[in-house]
């Protein structure tokens, strides 16, 4: 295992770059390409284990994956798809998914079309959250780009309307983005795995996910602005075991979201090697969930976040970053296992909070392969029905305050 | 002995002040001796600054006279960052990172990727709608030099009526050639009303302002004013 562990670093490090760079053939006279990326983490924490792992004693169970291939069809007409696959500690657990399938019409530059299962555009990186090479960072702010639950906006199945648009008077150009469709969360993500625990064991979770993103690229050179805005209706079913009722068996449950918001506000400033990010979210969702068409639980969870990021090339191969990241939730609960839900509301409490500040360093080996390391100097652990990357299932001592991290990550892309 | 010292690194010093400078000269002659080329479908002579951006960031497929277009890109190289500097004030971390992004995101393909100016100039000639770039003295035979206008709203004027520089034959046969930037100012009726020269080689720039003297562009509610580079190929 050690040797070939070994020889792919080698090829990785040594290989003829054209051997690494994106793989095209051709089918029906129509090029093809192929791309691929994959990353290895580590992740030692001094306190409370993390991200679903057992990383208070050092872990390596965060390997992600994925290869896509698209082609043109026509001048404005191109498809393609993308697999996916990924373990985080209790996440994922390597079951492979299809993470994009689109076919893309664009009329003109101001106006196109795609369809199919299309990435969500929500802030500055929602749909390359999984693609930590093309980053400085090991791990995005959790406080928007939670790893533990990327389902809940990665994707929809559905459509997308989109397009650039030039202002006059030199005002800059606009690009937007319109979509609806299906979101449908992997039974292997945070939300099912934090349900558990509550004894609520998921069979599916899903439902309606609309809305846009405007960006104004500034006519200060450098300057991006934007804001995202997303609704859902979910539902979900699953198996519920009352805790102080065992003995009733296996009552089927139904879990209903129906105005769920997300509004997402972000910026982003380029000056020579200096690069400077900032986003806020505020995310709200509103839950009944029902037993024989009896609400016994109804939460209304309000989640906000945001950060401040900072990152600077000092050479070719070398960058450097840092950022502040604030994450607070409130929720309350009604109805009959109310009592077993007390309500959040100060988010001063570590309970309710995590403040995370974090320096990184991104070595690039070549241009295919990087190496990350990073620390996480976090305050708080957000302990909640909502999952925010602290689980009572993998910290049945309980929570400490605060929690030291040490990330060292490597991805290859080609 | 301190002394040796102080001379050894004031010489260094100078050294690679000189070496600084001379650097900054080769990337700054790079910069300006870049073309824009194009497959023969691609109907205009003339492309805005805005064109080409949207074309290479991948925003539109086609000009506004409806000509589908794909970009083509040299793989690294002098050349490669200097047209990444001056035409997309971008780099090529910058620029690979973004293509990433819409790659791994199902929302764009790379362009394609050639390894010197003879390939791009190749690839250009067989492909409908490619437009790429080279050095000026680069032979462009086989596909058409485009003329690029730089200012940002250029693409409002369009140029109705394009005369083409003579090439004095004398600079012809000494292999002598290169880009000459002009500043134009463009009536409202779109007559050229005034040029400034802002680069180039003098002989070459007395012929490229007799010519751009008869351009005709299309009428505005304004007076404008527009960046122009007129290349000269040198090789036959």
């Amino acid at each position: 295992m050690y040797r070939r562990i070994v020889k792919l670093a080698l090829i990785c490090l040594f290989a003829d770059p054209n051997f690494l760079n994106a793989q095209d053939f051709k089918i029906l006279d129509r090029m093809v390409q192929v791309h691929g990326f994959a990353s290895q983490g580590f992740i030692y924490t001094n306190d409370n284990n993390w991200l679903t792992m057992n990383t208070s004693q050092g872990s390596g169970a965060f390997t992600d994956f994925g290869l896509n291939m698209s082609a043109p069809v026509t001048d404005k007409f191109r498809v393609g798809a993308q697999v996916y696959d990924r373990n985080l500690g209790q996440l994922g657990q390597y079951h492979p998914s299809l993470d994009w399938a689109v076919a893309d019409y664009r009329f003109k530059g101001w106006f196109g079309i795609r369809g199919g299962k299309v990435k969500t555009t929500l802030g500055l990186y929602n749909d390359v959250q999984d693609q930590d090479f093309l980053r400085t960072f090991a791990l995005l702010p959790q406080s928007l780009y939670p790893a533990d639950i990327r389902d809940a906006t990665i994707a929809h199945l559905g459509g997308d309307l989109y397009g650039n648009l030039s202002l006059r008077h030199h005002l800059g150009d606009l690009s937007y983005t319109a979509y609806a469709g299906h979101r449908s969360d992997s039974l292997y993500s945070g939300i099912a795995y934090i349900a558990s625990q509550y004894n609520f064991y998921y069979l599916r979770y899903g439902g309606l996910q609309y809305g846009g993103d405007l960006r104004w690229n500034a006519p200060l050179k450098g300057l991006l602005i934007g804001a995202s805005r997303m609704n859902e209706d979910l539902t979900a079913a699953a198996n519920f075991i009352n805790p102080l009722n065992p003995g009733a068996g296996i009552i089927p449950d139904n879990e209903r979201s129906k105005t769920d918001w997300t509004n997402q506000f972000y910026g982003e400033y380029t000056v020579g090697k200096l690069r400077l990010d900032s986003e806020y979210r505020r995310f709200v969702h509103d839950q009944t969930d029902e037993v024989a068409e009896t609400v016994i639980l109804g939460t209304d969870t309000d989640v906000r976040g945001w950060y401040v990021s900072g990152v600077y090339r000092v050479m070719k191969r070398l960058a450097v970053g840092s950022y502040y990241s604030r994450y607070s939730i409130t929720r309350s609960s009604a109805g009959p296992l109310a009592l077993l839900f007390p309500d959040q509301t100060d988010t001063s409490l570590p309970a309710n909070h995590v403040y995370d500040k974090v320096i990184s360093a991104r070595v690039d080996l070549n241009r295919f392969w990087n190496v990350k390391v990073e620390g996480h100097f976090m305050n708080g652990y957000g302990d909640s029905t909502y999952p925010d990357g602290f689980y009572p299932q993998v910290n049945p001592q309980g929570f400490k305050p605060n929690t030291n991290a040490l990330v060292i990550k490597t991805s290859f892309h080609f | 002995m301190r002394m040796g010292r102080r001379i050894q690194w004031q010489s260094l010093s100078a050294l690679l002040v000189a070496n600084g400078l001379i650097l900054l000269a080769s990337l700054q002659a790079v910069a300006g001796s870049v073309k824009v080329i194009a497959n023969s479908s691609v109907k205009s002579d003339t492309i805005s600054l805005v064109e080409i951006k949207r074309i290479f960031l991948l925003e539109a497929n086609s000009l506004d006279d409806g000509t589908h277009v794909e970009p083509v890109l040299r793989k690294g190289g002098h050349l490669h960052e200097a047209f990444l500097r001056e035409f997309l004030d971008t780099n090529d971390d910058s620029l690979q990172a973004y293509y990433g992004t819409l790659v791994f995101a199902g929302k764009g393909s790379m362009p394609k990727e050639l390894s010197s100016d003879t390939e791009v100039v190749g690839y250009v000639a067989r492909t409908r709608g490619a437009i790429g770039y080279v050095s000026t003295e680069t032979s462009t035979e086989g596909v058409k030099t485009l003329t690029v206008l730089n200012a940002g709203n250029s693409a409002q004027r369009k140029l109705i009526k394009r005369v083409d520089p003579e090439y004095p034959q004398t600079l012809k046969r000494l292999s002598i050639g290169g880009t000459v930037r002009l500043e134009v100012t463009i009536s409202r009726k779109g007559d050229v009303e005034n040029i400034q020269l802002l680069g180039g080689n003098p002989i070459l720039a007395e012929s490229a302002i007799f010519a751009v003297k008869q351009w005709v562009y299309s009428v505005s509610h304004s007076r404008t004013t527009t960046e122009v580079d007129i290349p000269f190929d040198a090789r036959p």
